[in-house]
């Protein structure tokens, strides 16, 4: 487990460290104990009755980015998200937003960071069924004792902004699934928060759906920059909305980094296991494949692309050129690319010790969002199957 | 006995249920070995030994005595006791004026208005035609006495469900105390509660609201707990994360997320209130359950049936009405909703102030049809040509003798012979195997506290006319279950038939009975059967329905018959159903069986009308106390381990 | 926030509840029934009793009050010992028919005197056990109580199982006969009807069929002109010999029947107090009203208003 961010700009969002939260009898003593908080889950359960959900977890969530929690059921990851705001109070640790202490917070304090910084998302939505889709959107100025003409203005913006315009009078039980999580999309909006928890938001929903919601979720942070913490099992999803992926496993963050470090550079077997189906072209950069150029003339003609292009761009590049390409970074060449390199990197060949991970790592905001401007059309094309089928060995 | 053997069959088919059922009876086997010598040796008679039983009328006597002495001079009374029983009463007058003030057209009127906006066109007409029906049967002021008694009545009994509904709903601890409680409470005869509230306040209208919210608050305390803590828990946490405090939470998600349950509170609380409100003539309720009492006091059936009518539309309205709010839940509002409301309160109150004007707020005495002549007429006929003599099959008080000589007068003695050690053992047995070792404690001592309380043979012929009326209507309700689950039609045809039998208040089947069978336990059972059928076939139509459709495709996949279905996968699949229905079938048996004392049943019954009647209320709380003994017992010995929500009683 | 609210609201409940009953003390036992006295009108509340005689005086009672003095009469059926206490409370105004209950006149006459004696109705009641004249002519020492065992398998039914039946009415009325049985040995079973009506609907089955019966009755009491019955002798009554309830082995008196009034009523009542003061009819009267009520099945109001149109001269004294 590791934590490769440097704080990029000031305090982050969230910064959490050594968190445990565990349930059962005299929880209070398993993280204080050493001995106990060695232990893995089956034996503290047979030790002493409890079970340790999150286990001495640490990370920074900064300003601006899509920090997603991946990880399967059971993993520990939507009670991590409720530490956050003390929806679960937290055995042990800390947390602090904008450099504030959240466990400190007396009741007041923590509504108010409740009601104005963080806003959640849930995966059943919980709309209040007796409301209708504006009154929802409304609720959460309503509990901040806002008028009625002005909450219901404001909320009537948002449910404009989620797409749901000529649907404020009906109920929740008159919308669809993917409608109501708009409606849940647009509650959350409505406060304004600083930060915005998904708690799996979007794996009740039917695959097509789903997409259009992830759309949603990618144009939001586009125009709007604020900062989200998303929780999913799905790692396509992961891929595909996180700036960086804390992995979980049992309660401890296995791996945190940025998509293409975590399917470029697994940190154990189990991430690796994790990854294998992904189409690494679609995840890994060109920087992984990229080479420097061999002679100046490599370095100076042919067609370029970004250094953050993804490796499945580049091999359209280089197949409509039928040359290698180069690597174009502000016009400076960087490095080229050919056929052999991005194969390579299709059938997993080049996996770890690329030199310029290290940059890639600490990505800013502004290449995250370009990347992510890339890979959501490259998404809609269905994975090429003859990789995957190669990388049934493991690597 | 039949019955509980057939539930003890029932519950413990071969294979891997045998196995726990045949540790437990080892179990008690062993411990009946050591005890039962010790006992019988010690105390050995069929009946309870007078040794182990506790005379306590000596001292029920004194506080009796002691109440009605204290009652205008001791500060409980004049400080506590008289102001509730004060304010009772004005506002049971406060709103019998006001129905009075509002006058016949206005309250029709606004009834139906109402109903028209809470639940429809049709049930406004019914509501209208139900007032009306009213009228014309010359009840229209004991009707507005049963409205004025049970509006608040309701009222309070919503009120107190309500808060102990949330104390429950809100805090685990006080759901621990309390459900078990509450639980026992539902299963409680009516008339097990209206003594102690007469020990307190005397017979009057202050005793019968007070008995009545006794009874009718348990449903919506437990639907309102119900509701809060079966709330979808993520919608809560929702709430939560967006800054609530824990009074914003209860008002804009708890409570509106539990208001099917608060609904289906209302609507139980408002049948059992309507039903404890007749029961409680008894105790001058006044109002039309006194008119069906004077009426049975003369087996006057047509008079009877005039007053009764009223109660059963009355119930009939009210719990529509009630029902189709709670179904219209969650349904979009109709546009304009708040002009039609304000348009129907203008209409409802120029109704009344028409009427207010025009002088014609009392029902005219010229528009009353009298019923009572006819009905009597034809129920002198069926006395004079069913009631005996019939040829072949017997006149109805033929059957009546017959099933009270070869049906209950062998049960009885059956019981009554028993050592009473072999009674309680059964018990145990029967409690232990259907449920757990606390269940079979409970049901034991409460056996045993009968024994103590010294009616055990009273109880024991109760119980009697208890097993007999069960063993009936199990037998016809099973049948008529299975028939309607098996045809549409049936189904069809049953349905307002059940629906109606089901809303009807216990006492309203004590008048056709007398006028069929004469007096007697014979017609305390059949009042018993007709009133727990319709909930047992309903019970077994539902179950046999819910049966998984795939099991079934797949017994007929295999060439099944359509009987063998029915034995092979229907039944025994729906076995939990069949079981509530038994549980429910005995807990409604047990409380028409004990007002069957105003019939001639005897035993329990009739020491509580007689401690009533006589003001030995010594009598009749030792009575009371082992009705309710007796329904501890009946309902743990028949109590599935999970119980469901159910409807009723 | 739970915390605070909810003894504020209790408390606040609590004010209300005192604010609403007015504050100090108050005396349920002086608390009419609510429906009394509604809208202005001048309301009497008359306890009416199971059994017919007493409807028809309340029947009759009821349409005085409404036609020749303009009251509002509601009824309530109370059983006879609770009509006591209701009456000292005030819920019922008047018990016009009580067939003698020592303890209670002792205890709210005497002692508390919340309830005011009314004076004789003018009929006199006698309670006893009486076997249908039918059978008492075909066997005639049946009517001595001595003859009564060798008799017993000729009254049993299904519910009196192996022995004779002796049949109550309801359990409310004034009975010794469980004791009676017990105290002179009788092989009997008393087998309660539940109340008048279905006692008389069955004597009238057993009449119709000729069959044997025992039962407890009384008179005044119009059944007698349908079912001619012949009482039993018992031991013969003696002042004191019904002292003690457990004790009892002799007849029951004979009772000059007796009205009660709530004092309050009785002084402060106008003059529905003094008309049901004045109310005093006779045996012969009171059986004319009960006949048509019970058996030409009228209703109380339809009989009172025959009696009354045909015998003005009794009733125009009662009027103040």
């Amino acid at each position: 487990m590791t934590t490769t961010a440097t704080p990029a700009t000031g305090t982050p969002v969230f910064a959490v460290d050594g968190l445990w939260k565990v349930f059962g009898p005299k929880a209070d003593r398993v993280p204080g104990d050493p001995a106990l908080a060695a232990l893995d889950p089956a034996e503290l359960r047979s030790r002493t009755g409890c079970t340790a959900a999150v286990r001495d977890v640490g990370f920074d969530v900064r300003k601006g980015e899509v920090f997603v929690v991946m990880g399967l059921s059971g993993s520990g990851k939507s009670t991590l998200v409720r530490c956050l705001t003390r929806l679960i109070e937290p055995t042990a640790g800390t947390i602090a937003i904008d450099g504030e202490d959240v466990r400190a917070m007396d009741g007041a304090r923590l509504r108010a960071l409740r009601r104005h910084r963080a806003a959640m998302v849930f995966q059943h939505f919980g709309l209040l069924p007796h409301r209708t889709v504006l009154d929802n959107v409304a609720y959460g100025l309503e509990i901040q004792g806002m008028g009625r003409a002005e909450r219901r203005e404001k909320a009537a913006e948002v449910v404009a902004k989620v797409g749901l315009e000529g649907m404020e009078q009906r109920r929740p039980a008159q919308l669809s699934g993917g409608q109501r999580q708009r409606v849940g999309l647009a509650r959350a909006l409505a406060v304004d928060p600083e930060v915005l928890l998904f708690d799996e938001p979007f794996s009740a929903l039917d695959p097509l759906i789903r997409r259009d919601m992830q759309e949603e979720v990618v144009r939001l942070h586009r125009e709007e920059g604020r900062t989200m913490v998303f929780i999913t099992h799905d790692l396509q999803e992961a891929l595909k909305l996180g700036d960086r992926i804390a992995l979980m496993r049992d309660g401890r963050v296995v791996q945190l980094g940025t998509p293409e470090e975590i399917v470029g550079s697994p940190a154990d077997d189990y991430v690796r296991a994790f990854v294998r189906d992904v189409p690494r072209e679609q995840v890994l950069t060109v920087r992984t494949a990229m080479r420097p150029a061999a002679t100046s003339e490599e370095a100076a003609t042919g067609p370029g692309v970004r250094p953050d292009a993804t490796v499945s761009e580049a091999i359209e590049a280089v197949s409509r050129a039928g040359t290698s390409v180069r690597v174009l970074d502000d016009g400076r060449c960087v490095g080229v690319v050919d056929a052999a390199a991005l194969l390579n990197v299709v059938a997993g060949e080049v996996a770890t010790g690329v030199g310029s991970h290290a940059d890639a790592a600490a990505g800013s905001r502004a290449a995250g969002a370009a990347r992510m401007g890339a890979a959501a059309p490259a998404e809609r094309r269905e994975p090429d199957p003859a990789p995957a089928t190669t990388s049934e060995e493991p690597v | 006995m039949a019955t509980l053997t057939a539930t003890a069959e029932k519950t413990s088919p071969p294979g891997i249920r045998a196995n726990p059922t045949a540790r437990k009876l080892a179990a008690l086997a062993l411990v009946a070995a050591v005890l039962v010598p010790l006992a019988a040796a010690r105390w050995s008679s069929g009946t309870w030994p007078g040794a182990l039983t506790v005379d306590v009328s000596g001292p029920l006597g004194r506080t009796s005595d002691w109440i009605i002495d204290n009652r205008d001079s001791h500060p409980l009374f004049l400080h506590f006791l008289g102001h509730v029983s004060n304010a009772v009463v004005i506002s049971v007058r406060a709103v019998y004026l006001a129905l009075l003030a509002v006058g016949w057209a206005g309250v029709t009127g606004v009834c139906a208005l109402v109903a028209w906006r809470v639940a429809g066109v049709r049930l406004a007409l019914g509501t209208a035609g139900a007032f009306l029906a009213c009228g014309l049967l010359g009840m229209w002021v004991p009707t507005m006495q049963t409205l004025a008694l049970m509006v608040v009545a309701v009222a309070v009994s919503v009120l107190v469900g309500m808060v102990l509904g949330l104390a429950a709903g809100l805090s685990g601890r006080m759901d621990r105390i309390l459900r078990p409680v509450l639980d026992t409470m539902q299963v409680l005869p009516a008339f097990a509660y209206l003594l102690p509230v007469v020990l307190v306040f005397g017979i009057g209208v202050p005793a019968a609201v007070l008995a009545t919210v006794v009874y009718a608050a348990p449903p919506m305390a437990r639907l309102t707990a119900l509701g809060l803590r079966g709330a979808d828990k993520e919608v809560l946490e929702a709430v939560e994360s967006l800054g609530t405090t824990a009074r914003q939470r209860l008002l804009t998600a708890r409570l509106p997320l539990a208001r099917r349950e608060l609904l289906l509170g209302l609507n139980q609380t408002i049948m059992m209130a309507l039903s404890m409100a007749v029961i409680a003539s008894v105790i001058g309720a006044g109002g039309l359950g006194d008119r069906v009492y004077q009426a049975l006091a003369s087996v006057d059936v047509g008079a009877a049936l005039a007053a009764g009518v009223p109660i059963v539309l009355l119930a009939v309205v009210l719990d529509r009405v009630t029902g189709a709010a709670g179904a219209r839940l969650g349904q979009e509002p109709a546009p304009h909703a708040r002009a039609l409301w304000a348009a129907a309160l203008a209409a409802a109150a120029a109704v009344a102030v028409a009427g207010r004007l025009t002088d014609r707020l009392e029902w005219p005495d010229g528009w009353v049809v009298g019923i009572a002549e006819p009905v009597n007429r034809a129920v002198g006929w069926m006395t004079d040509h069913l009631y005996s003599g019939v040829p072949v099959v017997g006149g109805t008080a033929d059957w009546a003798g017959r099933f009270t000589t070869w049906v209950l007068d062998p049960l009885r003695d059956g019981l009554q012979w028993l050592p009473w050690w072999s009674v309680l053992l059964v018990v145990a047995g029967l409690a232990w195997v259907i449920g757990t070792w606390r269940t079979a404690l409970t049901a034991t001592s409460a056996m045993a506290a009968i024994g103590v309380l010294g009616v055990w043979k009273p109880s024991l012929d109760t119980l009697s006319q208890v097993l007999a009326a069960v063993a009936v209507t199990l037998l016809v309700g099973f049948a008529t279950g299975v028939a309607a689950a098996r045809s549409d039609r049936v189904e069809r045809l049953l349905r307002p038939v059940l629906d109606v039998f089901q809303t009807m208040p216990q006492f309203v089947y004590l008048i056709p009975v007398v006028a069929l069978f004469g007096v007697g336990r014979a017609p305390a059972v059949a009042a018993a059967v007709v009133y727990a059928l319709p909930a047992v076939v309903r019970i077994t139509t539902q179950g046999l329905r819910q049966v998984d459709p795939a099991a079934l495709e797949a017994a007929r996949s295999l060439g099944a018959t359509s009987g063998q279905q029915l034995r092979q996968v229907q039944l025994p699949l729906a076995r939990p159903a069949l079981l509530l229905a038994v549980n429910q079938g005995v807990v409604l048996v047990l409380a028409v069986v004990i007002i069957g004392g105003l019939v001639g049943g005897g035993a329990l019954g009739y020491d509580v009308v007689f401690g009533l009647a006589q003001g030995d209320l010594a009598t009749g709380l030792v009575a009371g106390a082992a009705i309710v003994c007796l329904g501890l017992m009946l309902d743990r010995v028949t109590q599935p381990t999970e119980r469901r929500a159910r409807k009723g009683a | 926030m739970r915390i605070r609210t909810i003894p504020a609201v209790a408390a606040g409940s609590a004010l209300a509840l005192l604010a609403l009953t007015g504050c100090g003390a108050a005396d349920m036992t002086r608390q009419a029934s609510p429906f009394a006295n509604a809208q202005g009108a001048r309301t009497v509340t008359l306890s009416v009793q199971s059994w017919v005689g007493a409807q028809a005086n309340v029947a009759v009672a009821r349409y005085l009050l409404e036609h020749e003095l303009g009251y509002r009469v509601d009824t309530v059926q109370v059983d006879e010992v609770p009509a006591w206490d209701a009456l000292s409370q005030g819920r019922v105004d008047a018990i016009l028919e009580d067939w003698g209950h020592p303890e209670q006149e002792r205890r709210y006459v005497e002692e508390k005197k919340t309830i005011a004696p009314g004076g004789d109705l003018g009929v006199t009641g006698h309670i006893g056990w009486y076997v249908p004249t039918y059978f008492a002519e075909q066997h005639p020492d049946v009517t001595d109580w001595k003859n009564l065992n060798k008799y017993a398998d000729r009254f049993r039914t299904p519910e009196s199982g192996g022995k004779g039946q002796l049949m109550d009415g309801s359990p409310s009325y004034v009975t010794n006969d469980k004791a009676l049985v017990k105290n002179l040995k009788l092989d009997y079973r008393v087998v309660f009807a539940g109340s008048e009506a279905a006692q008389i609907t069955q004597i009238k089955q057993f009449a119709k069929e000729k069959k044997p019966f025992l039962t407890y009755w009384y008179t005044p009491q119009w059944l007698f002109e349908q079912v001619p019955m012949t009482e039993v002798k018992l031991p013969p009554y003696e002042e004191g010999c019904d002292a003690d309830p457990a004790e009892v082995a002799c007849a029951y008196p004979v009772t000059p029947l007796q009205k009660y009034l709530n004092a309050d009523f009785a002084e402060n009542g106008g003059e529905a107090a003094e008309l049901l003061r004045n109310f005093r009819w006779t045996t012969e009267d009171q059986n004319e009203v009960s006949l048509m009520i019970a058996d030409r099945k009228l209703s109380p109001g339809e009989a009172a208003k025959k009696w009354v149109d045909s015998h003005p001269s009794v009733w125009k004294k009662w009027l103040p």
